[in-house]
């Protein structure tokens, strides 16, 4: 079995590596102008949290358009996981090594003042596989001051049922609406709704709950919808700095509750350098089947920390640094991105990650 | 949610983008600072979807960075 999973994780790099080469390939330019944002990027992520789990993640993207309306965005990674996630080292406190593959894919056409885009994402890792087909379509209106933007997406997840192989599976259908709106010279707004639908098997096979003083594999339901409304700012302000202000009120039907809110600042130093800090604050309520420890015989029950009551606080600092000659060996208008995040929570959870991005242009 | 609080949702959603069409409008020559990534929605792809990521394999709320992927098994 273990074999067979290194195939598949082989095969998911495969896949992200022929992906990425088609995309190379396909991607040869049939126009002369070649659009700024054309990029292609490397970014490393490293994540280590209270429980001494750790995470490396390298990732590559790229951003190519063959024609003024036509192109493609298509990104692919690996999450290397030194140590487990916080669900294995339960039962593994040695560690158990573990990689997630994924790679992401959508080609976009404009007509007009109209964009489509279709897409796909495919990820894989020990006792875990997701698919994922998307479609989006967004309109610029009022002289470009008013965008409206609408999606769908279909995905089939399929966790195995460790430890046995039975494999179950999960569906997805989600879509969004979003408005963004240029109120000001220096003002614009974005309102968003989404909505997801979720069936089938929904418990976490790795953590176990309490019930009657017995270690017991949660018990969820199989149908969960789910509700987010966004509100989002972002103001100019004097001396070259930005403000950013997110909210996002969220609800489910399993009684999940949570408000999230972030606000930023961000300051452009010089033409070469940004800096910025953001603080996010996230509270929610627990699932209406949520209980510390559960006796009798309780339809529902969990041990999923996700679905927990708690409130968690993110911080984050960023750097932007784009040199005027370029960067090293790449070209002039290359770019590289340097961010601290530390996460804590109610429920004695932290984290911290670091990331190191760079972004060079195709053609200046 | 009860159909009412959903279709309100909506009413205020419609309303709002209605209503937000009719600003005034921001000529392409006045965007200069609307054009810095510092007032981009979602300036980076790739760090916004690590960040939602790993967010969401510790939080139960998901949503409003538009569609994700298909999650992981860490969740």
């Amino acid at each position: 079995m273990a074999a067979s999973k290194r195939s598949g994780l082989l095969i998911a790099a495969a896949v992200a590596a022929a992906g990425m080469g088609v995309a190379l390939v396909v991607g040869r330019p049939v126009t002369a102008q070649q659009p700024a944002e054309e990029s292609y990027g490397i970014s490393m992520h490293a994540f280590t949290d209270s429980r001494g789990v750790t995470v490396l993640s390298p990732s590559g993207e790229l951003s190519r358009d063959f024609t003024t309306r036509t192109g493609l965005r298509a990104s692919f990674g690996v999450d290397a996981i030194s140590a487990a996630s916080d669900s294995c080292i339960r039962c593994h406190p040695d560690g158990a090594y573990n990689a997630r593959a994924y790679v992401n894919a959508s080609l976009f056409r404009k007509y007009g003042d109209t964009k489509v885009s279709v897409g796909g994402e495919f990820s894989r890792e020990q006792f875990y596989t997701a698919t994922t087909g998307s479609t989006s379509i967004s309109r610029t209106l009022n002289q470009a001051n008013t965008t409206i933007a609408g999606g769908y997406a279909f995905s089939l997840n399929q966790p195995v049922l460790h430890p046995s192989e039975d494999v179950a599976r999960q569906y997805a259908h989600s879509a969004f609406g979003t408005v963004t709106q240029t109120l000001t010279k220096g003002t614009a707004v974005q309102l968003g709704y989404e909505v997801s639908r979720i069936t089938g098997f929904q418990n976490n096979v790795f953590l176990r709950a309490n019930v009657d003083g017995v270690r017991m594999l949660g018990n969820h339901p199989e149908l969960r919808l789910r509700h987010s409304i966004t509100a989002k700012l972002r103001q100019a302000l004097p001396g070259r700095m930005y403000l950013e202000a997110d909210f996002r009120r969220y609800q489910d039907d399993w009684q999940v509750r949570a408000n999230t809110w972030s606000a930023g600042l961000s300051r452009e130093v010089s033409p070469q350098l940004t800096i910025a800090g953001v603080y996010r604050r996230h509270e929610q309520t627990g699932a209406s089947f949520y209980r510390p420890v559960y006796t009798g015989q309780p339809e529902f029950f969990t041990a999923d920390f996700r679905i927990f009551p708690f409130d968690a606080d993110l911080y984050t600092g960023r750097l932007n640094f784009t040199p005027k000659q370029g960067l090293m060996a790449f070209r002039q208008g290359t770019s590289l991105t340097l961010q601290y995040e530390y996460y804590r929570n109610t429920t004695k959870f932290q984290a911290a990650t670091v990331t190191a991005a760079l972004r060079v242009p195709l053609k200046h | 949610m009860p159909r009412l609080v959903r279709l309100a949702v909506l009413a205020a959603v419609l309303s709002v983008s209605t209503l937000l069409t009719a600003c005034a409008t921001v000529q392409p020559w006045q965007r200069g600072r609307l054009a810095s990534p510092c007032m981009q929605f979602s300036p980076d792809g790739e760090l916004a979807a690590f960040a939602s990521h790993w967010q969401e394999s510790r939080e139960g709320a998901a949503g409003g960075n538009s569609l994700q992927g298909g999650g992981c098994g860490c969740k």
